[in-house]
């Protein structure tokens, strides 16, 4: 599904270059759980965001189911983005200003979704992530955990075939955490591609693959099945 | 703009009542003062306007013909409508003249009703304008020299009702039947007038009062310049070549004496424009238009700085929607959502305003303005405002807020907003630079005002009052002088043909003296007094003496400096033989000069004489014995019964009314330059709290290493106040420009002082230091743990 080969990624000031990303290669196979770990500046994020077309490379190529992207300018790239891909975020990015229902529907709305379908479909999806008794609450009146659960929701309802984590667990305590994992799971059970970043080597036992990083490259992969 | 985006917008909005406070009450205040002085711009533009075809009625108005000094006058000899009638360009000409404070008598109630203006029309008034009846017919007013039409609200305050046709009213000794009703005169119309007779009464009295020297009709008299000719011009033709035509024609009916030019002005175009070309109305017009602009940009300001400055709180939730799919179009009709609600609340609470302030508005600038949802004008020049602010404050934060990068924007950052920074400071500087330049040109309005108040006119205004004797009392003024010096109120009491004496305007260039050049053609006030005025008022010699209430007076002028110098006589003075109206006599005192005109004219020459028929009595008392020597002079007055009603007018008085309408644009300009200033401070309050909410963690890291809160105040402060400075700098030239100009309208004038500059300047950066140090104060004492936990 991601087939990403001699990425290159560089952050420019006006006085010095820094390489981010160095010669990387990485491949994930559609239905993957994928785990990217390694220590803070080592690349990771901007790996994920590479891949979530939300940044864009210097050198190399990117090709997302069968179809080079590296290229695509910002219109492509959100088209592709939200008929493919969702985003889980540590700091779960909900927007205060919508309800729990707004927030999921969301994604829905930007795709053209018709209001009848939206609403089934939303109320589904929060069944599954079990926060529908909230649906009517702003973020700010949930736990992190129900946030994240939100997050969640709304990153999967428009039944994305990848799901970008950036380590979704990061802000919640252990027990949240690991319903935020099972969920997760879940959704790979499903079909769902998922590539996660994590620091924490609990979360990654979740995964099928654990690609470990250091400097903008690939140090070492090891398979946790 | 879907109802998802409305809902957002007006959450965003509930979730920041601070700012949207802020935004919406400066919006909404300077909307409503731009539209009431749109309104009052408006009207002033409307004048005369009403009239079918009002672009092709012009006014004649007489420019004197003298040595290098201007003089008009705004009536023209009555024969002037005949002549222009056989020029085939003029369509209708018709000329009118009026009397002034008539009393006049219902026959049955006996009932009087005084200060009214009877309007004398001839035949053609109700053709060439739009005065519409409510009963009656045009031509029966004609048909009887005793006719009137009477104003709707005249007759309802002489008869209690305007049902009144065929009652009989008594007027300057004569019974006259009212054969119709008009509306009343518009209030932006420059004719107005309480009754209507027909030019035919007027014309008859006039013969029968033996006419003017050798002209015995109103139709030959070419020296009496009270009408007021008008005439409608047919659509192509020229004014000047009708102008020519009247002045030979008139040239030639004065066999080739010239003493006047005529001039055609467009009546629509003299409420602004004066015949002698004063445009100062015209200005203070176009002030107020300039000031109404400026109030919205100011107002607009505020939502660009603070929608720009607040950019980076939405940041975040702009990210988001960009991750999850939103394009850029969305985004930017979702924020423009936000702009839309905001100006819609707006206008909203604008008009609210409007409705509300319209009747003080009203008492402030001596208007009947209203207000109606329907004025086309009002919304076009609101919503080009609209527009032009929305394309600044909407459209720019938008397309900045939804071009940025998601990432950057997840994360808080907005990159390097050098130029929304800059952009910000410009504006901030741009509106303290009109509030500033509106606080010194309020000092120097204030000082001018102020600088006429106390001017001294030459004479002793204080606790003197003017009664206007009818000729049934002025026969027995000696009577009246004696009765009234025994009341100890009454200090003393003089007759006077001066009406009015900061205002007086009779005058004459029927003067001569040996030696006066043939070229010289002074234009000479006259006055006649009696021995009693020049001491009642105070004014002062420079050569010679007072009359001596003897019977050599008639012989005798009283003349002041200007017309000596006028005149080209060589000191001493007394004892130059002239004559005025081909009555001989000698100068037996000058005077110093005094002000009888506005003080926005210099002193012209007078000359002060005992001849004939005067009526207007001046009478001296003191403070906290006016009531007494009013009641006194009622009792003398009634004594004498006339058709008149006892009246008295304070010259204090007289006063304020001569410059009421420069002491109301005063009011108007105090008022708006406050609100001005009102919006431009809630804007730089808003900033500074924005300021200190993104500098809360810096502001806590330096109370951790130990800055104090002055150091913190001082750190917030110093950039605005900065601003401030750059804005003073910029805004003294331009008062400076602005009021001179508005200064160079009066003769007499106030100097510009720097210190005023200096006041301005010192009052903007206080209200701009208070309004930063209070928020700053605030920031400064927050516990700065707070601040860091925030993280």
């Amino acid at each position: 599904m991601i087939k990403i080969t001699n990425l290159q990624k560089f952050y420019r000031t006006e006085e010095v270059e820094t390489v981010a990303l160095n010669d990387l290669n990485i491949h994930v196979q559609e239905g993957e759980f994928v785990a990217v770990m390694g220590p803070s500046g080592c690349g990771k994020s901007t790996l994920l965001n590479i891949i979530g077309l939300l940044d864009d490379l210097d050198e190399g190529s990117y090709v997302f189911n069968n179809v080079e992207v590296a290229k695509f300018n910002e219109r492509k790239r959100s088209d592709l983005r939200k008929h493919n891909i969702g985003f889980v975020f540590q700091s779960f990015n909900l927007i205060d200003e919508l309800t729990v229902f707004e927030n999921v529907e969301l994604p829905l709305i930007y795709t053209n979704v018709p209001a009848a379908e939206r609403k089934k479909r939303v109320e589904e999806v929060l069944e599954k992530v079990q926060i529908m008794h909230r649906r009517n609450h702003f973020p700010q009146q949930l736990s992190g955990g129900q946030q994240q659960r939100v997050a969640v929701a709304r990153a999967v309802v428009n039944n994305p075939k990848l799901i970008l984590a950036d380590e979704p667990t990061g802000n919640l305590d252990s027990s949240n955490g690991n319903e935020v994992m099972n969920l997760l799971t879940e959704l790979n059970e499903a079909g769902t591609t998922i590539v996660m970043v994590t620091h924490s080597e609990h979360d990654a036992k979740f995964s099928d693959r654990v690609i470990r990083m250091l400097d903008g490259q690939v140090i070492m992969e090891t398979t946790t099945v | 703009m879907n109802t998802e985006n409305i809902k957002t917008a007006w959450r965003r909005l509930k979730n920041n009542k601070f700012y949207t406070a802020v935004n919406v009450l400066g919006l909404a205040v300077s909307l409503a003062a731009a539209m009431l002085i749109i309104l009052w711009v408006q009207d002033e533009r409307s004048f005369d306007k009403f009239h079918h075809d009002h672009e092709r009625i012009y006014k004649v108005s007489s420019h004197l013909v003298g040595d290098g000094t201007k003089n008009v006058w705004l009536g023209s000899p009555s024969p002037v409508a005949n002549l222009a009638r056989e020029n085939t360009n003029v369509e209708i000409a018709s000329r009118i003249t009026y009397d002034g404070n008539a009393t006049l008598r219902n026959d049955s109630t006996h009932l009087k009703v005084s200060n009214m203006r009877i309007l004398h029309a001839d035949e053609e008034f109700f053709s060439l304008f739009n005065f519409p009846l409510r009963s009656g017919q045009v031509n029966t007013l004609f048909q009887q020299p005793k006719n009137a039409f009477l104003t709707q609200s005249t007759a309802i305050k002489l008869y209690g009702d305007e049902n009144v046709i065929g009652e009989i009213f008594h007027f300057d000794d004569e019974q006259f039947t009212v054969v119709g009703i008009i509306e009343d005169f518009p209030q932006n119309s420059s004719i107005k007038a309480n009754v209507i007779l027909p030019l035919s009464y007027y014309a008859q009295r006039f013969t029968e009062y033996g006419g003017n020297g050798n002209w015995k009709t109103i139709d030959e008299d070419l020296g009496n310049y009270g009408f007021y000719t008008y005439m409608k011009l047919s659509p192509t033709a020229s004014s000047s070549d009708v102008t020519n035509f009247v002045n030979s024609a008139f040239l030639k009916a004065r066999n080739g004496a010239h003493f006047v030019d005529f001039s055609l002005d467009r009546l629509e175009d003299l409420h602004l424009i004066s015949a002698d070309g004063n445009k100062s109305a015209l200005h203070v017009v176009q002030v107020f238009s300039i000031i109404a602009i400026l109030l919205l940009a100011i107002g607009a300001i505020n939502y660009v700085n603070l929608s720009t400055a607040r950019s980076m709180e939405s940041a975040k939730g702009i990210g988001i929607r960009k991750v999850i799919g939103a394009s850029k179009k969305q985004l930017f009709f979702l924020f423009s959502t936000e702009t839309v609600v905001i100006f819609f609340t707006a206008i909203l609470l604008a008009v609210a305003l409007v409705f509300l302030c319209v009747p003080a508005y009203n008492e402030i600038s001596g208007k009947s303005l209203s207000f109606a949802l329907g004025n086309m004008q009002v919304w076009l020049f609101i919503s080009t405002a609209i527009v032009v602010t929305l394309l600044l404050a909407a459209i720019y934060p938008a397309l900045q807020l939804s071009s940025f990068h998601a990432i950057s924007a997840l994360k808080g950052q907005l990159g390097n907003h050098f130029s929304n920074q800059t952009l910000r400071k410009a504006l901030v500087v741009f509106q303290f630079s009109i509030s500033i330049t509106l606080i010194i040109s309020t000092l120097i309005i204030g000082k001018q005002l102020q600088y006429i108040r106390e001017i001294n006119l030459g004479y002793d205004r204080e606790h003197v009052f003017t009664v206007p004797l009818p000729y049934e009392a002025v026969q027995h003024i000696d009577a009246i002088h004696q009765e009234l010096a025994s009341v100890s109120a009454i200090q003393s009491t003089s007759l006077s043909e001066f009406y009015n004496l900061m205002d007086y305007g009779n005058a004459t260039g029927d003067i001569e003296w040996s030696g006066k050049p043939a070229s010289s053609n002074i234009i000479v006030a006259r006055a006649r007094i009696d021995e009693k005025f020049i001491p009642l008022m105070g004014l002062e010699f420079v050569e010679g003496n007072n009359l001596s209430g003897l019977p050599a007076d008639s012989a005798a002028f009283v003349v002041n400096e200007e017309l000596v110098k006028q005149m080209g006589l060589q000191a001493p003075y007394v004892g130059t033989e002239m004559s005025l109206h081909n009555i001989p006599g000698k100068i037996i005192g000058v005077l110093k000069n005094f002000n009888f005109k506005s003080l926005k004219e210099e002193v012209s020459p007078i000359v002060l004489w005992t001849h004939a028929y005067s009526s207007t009595l001046y009478v001296k008392t003191s403070a906290n014995k006016t009531e007494e020597a009013i009641a006194a002079v009622a009792k003398v007055y009634e004594k004498y019964p006339s058709d008149y009603v006892f009246k008295y007018n304070f010259l204090d008085s007289q006063f304020d009314d001569l410059y009421k309408s420069d002491n109301r644009t005063g009011l108007l300009f105090n008022i708006f330059s406050g609100i001005a200033i009102f919006i431009s401070v809630l804007g730089l309050f808003a900033l500074t709290t924005y300021a200190a909410q993104i500098r809360i963690k810096e502001i806590g890291i330096r109370k951790v290493l130990g800055a104090d809160v002055l150091g913190i105040v001082h750190l917030l402060s110093k950039d605005f106040i900065l601003l401030v400075l750059i804005a003073i700098t910029i805004a003294c030239p331009v008062a400076w420009y602005l009021m001179n100009e508005w200064l160079s309208s009066f003769s007499y004038r106030t100097s510009i002082s720097i210190s005023l500059f200096v006041s301005g300047g010192v009052i903007a950066v206080l209200l701009a230091y208070v309004t930063i140090g209070l928020r700053a104060m605030q920031a400064a004492l927050a516990n700065p743990v707070n601040s860091l936990r925030d993280e």
